[in-house]
């Protein structure tokens, strides 16, 4: 059994505890012809533990009212209990019992498995998840990010409770950070503090060049587009690129320009793509934190006649970021945004607990996101604009919609790459 | 809220869709985007850039009954917010070249609701059940209405609905004395103080029918099939009776203890999901049960839920089971008050209609629904032969 590493956040609410726990074992850690174990094994872990079997953990958190899921993504997997401060002594030590104590009972794992299964299959039926699947496999092919944490069907299917076995057991030889934000009882502490789990302090930098291990080993070096045909009405369209890891000594640049791209009704894309051109409804730029290569995509819907339009300036404003350096009023309005954005994703006791095991989980310090903060003023366009060149330079497009609409679009897309 | 570092400024009005009168169709809606952009003193994309220069956020959103319009914003900038907010929702420009590229706008928005398969089925649930009263047809409105309505018409609606007796400012978070004092010289005291007399006659004249039935219908680009069931229920009025349906569908469905869920996803094992909740509304509320799972399930479904339905009339429904529902509705609700702007929309939804009250009153109500209740008024409404059933099937897999 691994050490656990505590974060405490006291908040005054109206008796709501949020704890977190976070172990850094994801999808891309699943083995080779096993793509979906984490989060296969990630559900099960609600379905039997030490003393209790499915149906009495249920009856335990159910029973208080109390809310605990289990989520895989790409990095890690993330253990949630939102539950009344009262509850808390009776409930918090589920959490570490799934993660030591699961009982992988092989009728739970084949329940779940089909259950994953289906999933999957109705994912299909939306038109941004095939576009972002095809974007996914053209950025990161068969590399650690190169599936959907649910898995893949044919791997998913031959997996049973023997394999996830050896996959649990190196999960609870991982460590663990468990974050508690809201109202803490001292009754949990004391009990924390008896099983040998204490609050330590986290400052140090994280090691840029141990992070910054992207997939760029796995990208193909000559395919740029993904078709994927749909009897649909409008096209889905991607651009991104992988970039960088949560941290890097760049990450705070991509940050601003996707904040200065998508962030809300001020934003390039929003302006340039409803207001000026009415041609899309959602608009925007995914860019999540993550441990390694993290995409970074500008996306779009839009009616088949004016695909053309939105694929040229999508292509403008992504050229743009390393073509032009941004004017000082847009950059005040990004530095503004960015930090608006760090308060509104801090309201509740879960965003603020997650974020806390996030940081730790990605080696950066508790500190991390006022020190952006503090960094702002020191990045200028030109700034920026090199940071872009460094990790944008070599997009790519994937493209969901109408066969005819997709292709035209994609003969577009090869002429302008001579413009990259 | 005075720990929170940001204020939410919430402006609820009774101008949602069921307010549109014939071939207003989806105005309620669009005008919620028309008023985005600009008043006749902030410039198109203004009022967006202003409170996103205050470190704030901004959004809107349209219902059946009501549309409201919130920002969140530090809690220093709340006084700068007030004013802008107000000016842009009580004031829009509603320019004519803003208007025909925003409708294409809302087009878009239209397309992209019609590639979703799940929201296709969602619709026509609703539309089946709700007949040709407002809540049966979208939010968002006809492609035709839209290309055929005008910024006139447009002003007109919003003259008829943005008045004093029908409108709410919710605020919530760290609200200052200065700010209190602010909105009583603000633009709400300009709003016309009467009603306007034709548009509430037209409103209180439709009656709401529900249609029970049962259809199978394919839809495309469906992957798996979904049994939908929807009934109707008190409206948000009738508090106690929306407290005691909410218990009802979490005894039901909520949590791997769940009747419908332990028998059918955990025993039977023949749903990947099985939910249903109580979707509120003034003119009556809905419960609304969505299964997923294979085609080839789907007939034994329908049987085992109507099995279930009626068990639960019926046989002895366990203290814990009670207990379990009632920890569970209590806590959703607590849990939804920790962000100002949660806590704004339930104070200005229930402000805006009457409902002025502590926001943990509604679970005053969760005591008094006891398991002889629940059997004798609530359960026996929720069963098959009174909702309206909707099996959707992937098309292509005759």
């Amino acid at each position: 059994m691994s050490a656990t590493d505590l974060v405490l956040d006291p908040v005054q609410t109206p008796g709501v505890l949020a704890a977190k726990l976070w172990i850094g074992r994801g999808s891309a850690a699943d083995p080779v012809g096993q793509r979906g174990a984490h989060q296969l094994l990630a559900s099960v872990l609600t379905r039997g533990c030490g003393s209790l079997d499915a149906m009495q953990m249920a009856d335990l958190v159910e029973g208080c009212g109390a809310g605990l899921r289990c989520d895989t993504n790409e990095d890690g997997l993330l253990i949630s209990m939102k539950c009344r401060d009262l509850d808390s002594p009776q409930l918090l030590p589920l959490l570490s019992s799934m993660v030591h104590e699961p009982h992988l009972q092989a009728d739970q794992v084949n329940l779940e498995r089909e259950l994953s299964l289906q999933a999957l299959q109705r994912q299909r039926e939306d038109p941004f998840h095939l576009a972002f699947d095809g974007w996914r496999h053209l950025a990161y092919g068969m590399g650690p990010y190169g599936h959907d944490p649910l898995g893949v069907a044919g791997e998913l299917e031959q997996l049973n409770a023997a394999s996830l076995r050896p996959i649990a057991t190196s999960l609870s030889a991982e460590g663990a950070i468990l974050a508690l934000s809201g109202s803490i009882p001292a009754k949990l502490l004391d009990q924390l503090k008896a099983d040998g789990i204490f609050p330590q302090s986290n400052s140090a930098d994280p090691d840029p060049d141990a992070k910054d291990l992207s997939d760029q080993a796995s990208l193909s070096a000559e395919q740029t587009v993904h078709l994927h045909s749909q009897s649909t009405e409008q096209v889905v369209l991607m651009l991104g690129q992988p970039t960088l890891p949560h941290g890097h000594p760049d990450d705070l640049a991509l940050r601003l320009l996707q904040t200065h791209l998508g962030n809300g009704m001020s934003s390039l894309l929003f302006r340039r793509l409803r207001e000026d051109h009415g041609v899309a409804y959602d608009v925007g730029v995914h860019h999540p934190a993550r441990a390694k290569a993290s995409p970074f995509i500008l996306h779009a819907s839009t009616a088949v006649d004016k695909a053309l339009t939105t694929l040229d300036l999508l292509i403008m404003s992504w050229q743009e970021l390393m073509e032009h350096t941004l004017e000082i009023a847009d950059l005040n309005l990004a530095r503004a945004k960015f930090c608006g954005q760090l308060a509104h994703a801090s309201q509740t006791t879960g965003q603020r607990a997650e974020r806390r095991a996030q940081l730790r989980g990605l080696g950066l310090p508790d500190n991390h996101d006022h020190r952006c903060m503090e960094a702002l003023e020191s990045l200028d366009g030109t700034a920026l604009r090199l940071a872009a060149s460094r990790h944008l330079a070599n997009p790519l497009l994937s493209l969901c919609g109408p066969k005819s609409a997709i292709d035209s679009l994609a003969d577009r897309w090869q002429q302008s790459l001579s413009q990259f | 809220m005075p720990d929170a570092g940001l204020t939410c400024l919430d402006f609820w009005c009774r101008g949602g869709s069921s307010f549109e009168d014939h071939g207003e169709e989806g105005l309620a809606h669009f005008l919620e985007h028309m008023v985005f952009k600009g008043s006749a003193t902030l410039q198109a994309g203004e009022f967006d850039r202003r409170i996103e220069a205050l470190g704030g956020s901004s959004n809107a959103a349209t219902g059946f009954d009501d549309v409201h319009f919130h920002v969140l914003v530090p809690s220093s900038c709340a006084q700068n917010a007030l004013d802008l907010l107000l000016d842009l929702v009580l004031n829009p420009a509603l320019r004519e070249d803003a208007y025909s590229m925003e409708r294409d706008v809302v087009l878009e928005e239209i397309a992209q609701y019609r590639d979703q398969p799940d929201e296709q089925v969602f619709q026509t649930l609703l539309s089946h059940g709700f007949g040709k009263h407002p809540y049966g047809r979208p939010i968002l409105g006809w492609e035709k209405s839209l290309l055929d309505s005008t910024p006139e018409a447009m002003r007109q609606f919003h003259n008829r609905r943005y008045r004093g007796p029908n409108c709410c400012l919710a605020i919530s978070g760290a609200v200052t004395s200065n700010l209190i004092e602010q909105i009583h010289s603000s633009r709400l005291a300009e709003l016309e103080a009467s009603l306007d007399q034709g548009d509430e006659n037209a409103s209180a004249s439709r009656s709401l029918a529900f249609l029970s039935g049962r259809q199978s219908i394919r839809f495309p680009r469906l992957e798996a099939a979904r049994l939908l069931m929807a009934w109707p229920m008190a409206a948000a009025n009738d508090q106690d009776s929306v407290m005691g349906a909410d218990l009802a569908t979490t005894l039901l469905a909520e949590g791997r203890r769940s009747r419908l869920v332990q028998r059918l996803r955990e025993d039977l094992q023949i749903v990947e999901s099985i939910d249903m909740d109580v979707t509120v509304m003034e003119q009556g509320s809905v419960v609304m049960l969505e299964a997923c799972c294979p085609e080839d399930q789907i007939e034994q479904v329908e049987a085992v839920i109507e099995e279930e339905l009626k068990r639960a009339t019926v046989d002895a429904i366990g203290d814990d089971e009670l207990h379990r529902a009632q920890q569970l509705v209590g806590n959703g609700l607590r849990f939804s008050l920790e962000a100002p702007g949660s806590v704004a929309a339930i104070a200005g939804s229930q402000s805006l209609w009457g409902r002025t009250q502590t926001l943990l009153s509604p679970l005053s109500h969760l005591q008094t629904w006891t398991v002889e209740r629940l059997q004798q008024s609530l359960l026996p409404r929720l069963q098959n032969d009174q909702a309206f059933t909707l099996l959707a099937l992937p098309e292509d897999s005759e």
